[in-house]
């Protein structure tokens, strides 16, 4: 199977270098030919999005615009759809993750993004939408208007399938012209979504690119990085910098790092009749994405004193996850992946002599990993791939010292409690840097509008144009009619 | 043969250690010998090394259970940074190896020799064989600080016992408290040049680095008499700069005039009391074996099984004379069995995560700084 990445208009296929990656997992092979401009392409591409952005995309009312992506979601979302059909066949291959997963996680993010969902993103960042179109009257008095960035450059990273669209469509909803430079683990879905949109409406399909460049390639980097206004990146905070480094001093850099998210167990959740369906709930955001995504849980604290001990619900999520590895078997992994989760359960036994207090659950051969320390202990990374670490605490309030320190990694935290506690801790939370609150068995899945690391993604992208009062005032002195 | 076994709980240190002596000394050994004298050594270190016992206890496999050295558990070696893995009490100790601790957060792992007369039998008798190649005596220059200035360091021990039993007394350390003392090493490759007798530079990978920066500074090249060669190790660790292994050899073989076929890489470890080499570095990634009391496998890290020949996966070594700690080792290393022995492919440290949830390595380094 051969399958071609990217969206390039105005560039023929046959004009363009292509690159040839090979995937394979689940038996079988895709290979994936990825474009690879000349630096005059890349120029040439970047001005023929700037100017059909500006004859088009941003002449267009917002709730067009929102229409078009509602009817390209449609089609990904309808099974029988043969773009749907290829990426259930495809990215299975692509990125490892199984088809079940693929398939329901597809489902499920790509509903966040239909007309009413989309709607109320617009309203999360905008008091009133319009303001995308024409000046609005603003509270202070006189007239304000929204323009998105002339080339917004998105530079996505990882391989969990979708997750480019986030901020593809947030850029199209402010009429950006748009370049998206797609990962190598997951270079498709960008793509596949940009090419349905050229086909429902051709004309906007002019206002937007996905290229790809390999990492390292100074020379593309530097040509993207000066074209772009505005530059939403992804990735390790060591791959941020580097290009934090090459953007100029005027271009907005908007960059989302790595994160850790964890969840918070109150006793109140644990009675014998509540924890069995919670676990079921952990272990599901364990295993949907095994663990890649910022949002996944990499450590549980639960609260002693429940019926349910938090050694006992340790097993219990340890006894869900062995479900899910017959249900949804976790994906192939690459030497230095299991080095990884090989490296941290080991560490975890090693620790686990040094006295009681520390049980790591299951075979080493497992294809996942709980362990369960009773002694506090503060927020780190797991080894990702279906591993946790569940720790007792006294209080869910004591949890808070033991993320605090990580600030700049905080973002999504599971909390099962009352609503009293439930507000209670969450103020404590967003005090310490957590950005977003959620229920356990929803962690992979932001509701729509959410503001990813607490940003308003889509004010983020715009500048503001103000008519002051004065301004309007004053013409009045020059109109026409004026006595 | 449980019985037998089971002697083995009772053995003292001097019993294991004449035997291990013996078994080195025997010039080679058939599977079924190794396999024999491994499970001998991990009834030893099950008796008397309590953290390998609970470790191994946990893992299921006991004297007891262990018909095979396959079998024998192997320990990360991550352990050795956490835990004193020492039959005997370390306070006891002869020597203490430790890592230099650039990989983990400045935490050094220990090996705990209550006697140094294992390691040194089966450093010399593999160096020789390997490096010295039916000589008796080079002439060596050490680029490495010496045993005063790391007493703690296995490859300042190795390269005075190469020094001290395969070198002429023309040999001699040129790395002092100033570093690499560049006019004497200069002179030293003159003297050498002129004397038509083969000459010897052994140290770590990253003084090579040192020296060839320094030589192409100075716009000398040297052409060593033939039967010269390199002995490096260790990588670059980051006190030099990064060089590719073949930019590396080539430029060695240019400033010195010792072919790459005779710039020998020797693959060790504090961890360890054998060292591989490979038998040149002509085409990289050159092979490399060790003698016959150890083993190599290369395995899937999360199940501990072999994999196939061919396949890339995690090295784990099975050495019998590191006989007080733990024999067997599961690396941190990518490699891949090939005939004749294994290719190293470089570290494994640990993915980064492929979506955008953050990954241990990337945490300790933003927790370091």
């Amino acid at each position: 199977m051969i399958e071609r990445a990217g969206h390039l208009p105005g560039l023929a296929a046959a004009e363009v270098a292509w690159l040839q990656l090979d995937f394979a997992a689940w038996g079988e092979s895709v290979q994936v030919s990825m474009p690879v401009l000349t630096e005059e392409q890349a120029r040439a591409l970047a001005a023929h999005i700037r100017e059909n952005a500006r004859a088009y995309l941003k002449t267009l009312p917002v709730a067009q615009i929102v229409t078009t992506i509602d009817k390209a979601i449609a089609r990904l979302l309808d099974r029988d759809d043969p773009w749907r059909r290829k990426a259930e066949a495809i990215l299975p291959i692509v990125t490892g993750y199984d088809r079940e997963t693929v398939r329901l996680g597809l489902s499920g993010y790509l509903r966040t993004f239909r007309a009413p969902q989309l709607q109320r993103f617009l309203a999360e960042d905008f008091v009133n939408p319009g303001i995308l179109d024409v000046f609005q009257p603003a509270m202070k008095g006189g007239f304000s208007r929204a323009h998105g960035p002339e080339l917004l450059l998105h530079i996505w990273a990882g391989n969990v399938p979708g997750l480019s669209l986030w901020s593809l469509i947030s850029g199209l909803l402010v009429k950006a012209g748009t370049v998206g430079k797609v990962a190598s683990g997951e270079p498709l879905l960008a793509g596949w979504f940009s090419q349905i949109l050229a086909e429902i409406d051709p004309k906007l399909g002019e206002c937007l690119a996905i290229v790809w460049w390999k990492g390292g390639d100074t020379e593309s980097d530097e040509v993207w990085l000066n074209e772009a206004d505005t530059i939403v990146a992804y990735g390790g905070n060591e791959a941020l910098a580097a290009i934090r480094e090459r953007v100029p001093v005027t271009t907005r850099f908007l960059p989302h790092g790595h994160k850790i998210g964890f969840g918070l167990v109150s006793r109140a959740a644990l009675d014998t009749r509540k924890a069995g369906p919670l676990t079921r709930l952990v272990a599901h955001d364990v295993m949907r994405y095994e663990q890649q995504g910022c949002y996944s849980p990499q450590m549980l604290f639960v609260e002693r004193g429940g019926k349910v001990s938090p050694r006992e619900f340790a097993e219990l999520v340890s006894g869900e996850l062995a479900r899910f590895a017959r249900t949804h078997p976790r994906r192939a992994l690459s030497v230095a992946e299991a080095a990884g989760v090989a490296a941290w359960r080991a560490a975890e036994e090693m620790r686990a002599f040094d006295g009681g207090g520390r049980a790591v659950l299951g075979d080493a051969g497992d294809p996942w990993s709980v362990v369960c320390v009773e002694a506090s202990e503060a927020l780190a990374p797991s080894g990702l791939n279906r591993t946790l670490k569940i720790v007792a605490v006294d209080s869910l309030d004591a949890v808070v010292p033991l993320v605090a320190p990580f600030r700049a990694f905080l973002q999504s935290a599971a909390v099962a409690a009352a609503p009293e506690e439930l507000f209670r801790v969450a103020a404590l939370l967003g005090e310490a840097g957590v950005t977003r609150i959620c229920a356990f068995g929803r962690m992979t899945a932001p509701e729509a509008g959410w503001h990813n690391d607490g940003r308003f993604n889509l004010l983020d992208l715009v500048t503001i144009t103000e008519i002051e009062q004065a301004a309007e005032l004053a013409a009045e002195g020059f109109a026409a009619y004026v006595d | 043969m449980r019985a037998w076994r089971k002697a083995w709980l009772d053995v003292t240190e001097a019993q294991i250690i004449a035997a291990l002596l013996g078994f080195i000394d025997r010039g080679e050994a058939s599977e079924a010998a190794f396999e024999e004298m491994a499970l001998a050594v991990f009834a030893y270190q099950f008796a008397h090394n309590q953290p390998y016992r609970r470790f191994a206890i946990q893992r299921g496999r006991t004297p007891l259970t262990v018909r095979r050295w396959r079998d024998i558990p192997a320990v990360p070696i991550t352990a050795f940074k956490d835990l004193t893995l020492s039959c005997t009490p370390p306070e006891e100790a002869q020597a203490v190896f430790m890592t230099s601790g650039t990989t983990q957060g400045g935490i050094r792992g220990k090996s705990h020799h209550p006697t140094l007369a294992v390691w040194d039998r089966s450093m010399l008798v593999n160096f020789r064989n390997r490096f010295m190649q039916q000589r008796e005596r080079i002439a060596m220059g050490i680029l490495f600080p010496d045993e005063a200035a790391l007493p703690n360091s296995s490859l300042a021990h190795y390269l005075a016992l190469a020094k001290r039993e395969c070198g002429t007394s023309d040999s001699a350390g040129f790395i002092g408290p100033d570093g690499l003392d560049i006019p004497r090493l200069i002179a030293a490759l003159e003297r050498a040049e002129a004397s038509g007798e083969p000459y010897a530079l052994l140290g770590a990978s990253f003084s090579f680095v040192h020296l060839l920066d320094a030589l192409a500074a100075a716009g000398r090249r040297f052409a060593l008499p033939e039967g010269s060669r390199i002995l490096d190790t260790g990588g670059f660790k980051g006190q030099s700069r990064e060089m590719g292994a073949d930019a590396f050899y080539d430029a060695l073989s240019v400033a010195l005039g010792v072919p790459r076929a005779a710039c020998i890489n020797m693959y060790g470890m504090t961890e360890l009391s054998t060292q591989f080499y490979d038998d040149g570095n002509a085409i990289y990634p050159p092979v490399k074996s060790g003698p016959h009391w150890i083993r190599s496998r290369v395995v899937d890290p999360v199940t501990g099984h072999d994999l196939p020949e061919g396949a890339t996966g995690v090295l784990l070594h099975h050495d019998l004379a590191h006989f007080n700690c733990v024999s067997a080792i599961l690396t941190e290393d990518a490699g891949i069995i090939v005939e004749g022995g294994f290719k190293l492919l470089g570290r494994v440290d640990g993915a980064d995560s492929k979506g955008c949830s953050l990954a241990v390595a990337a945490f300790l380094k933003a927790a370091r700084g």
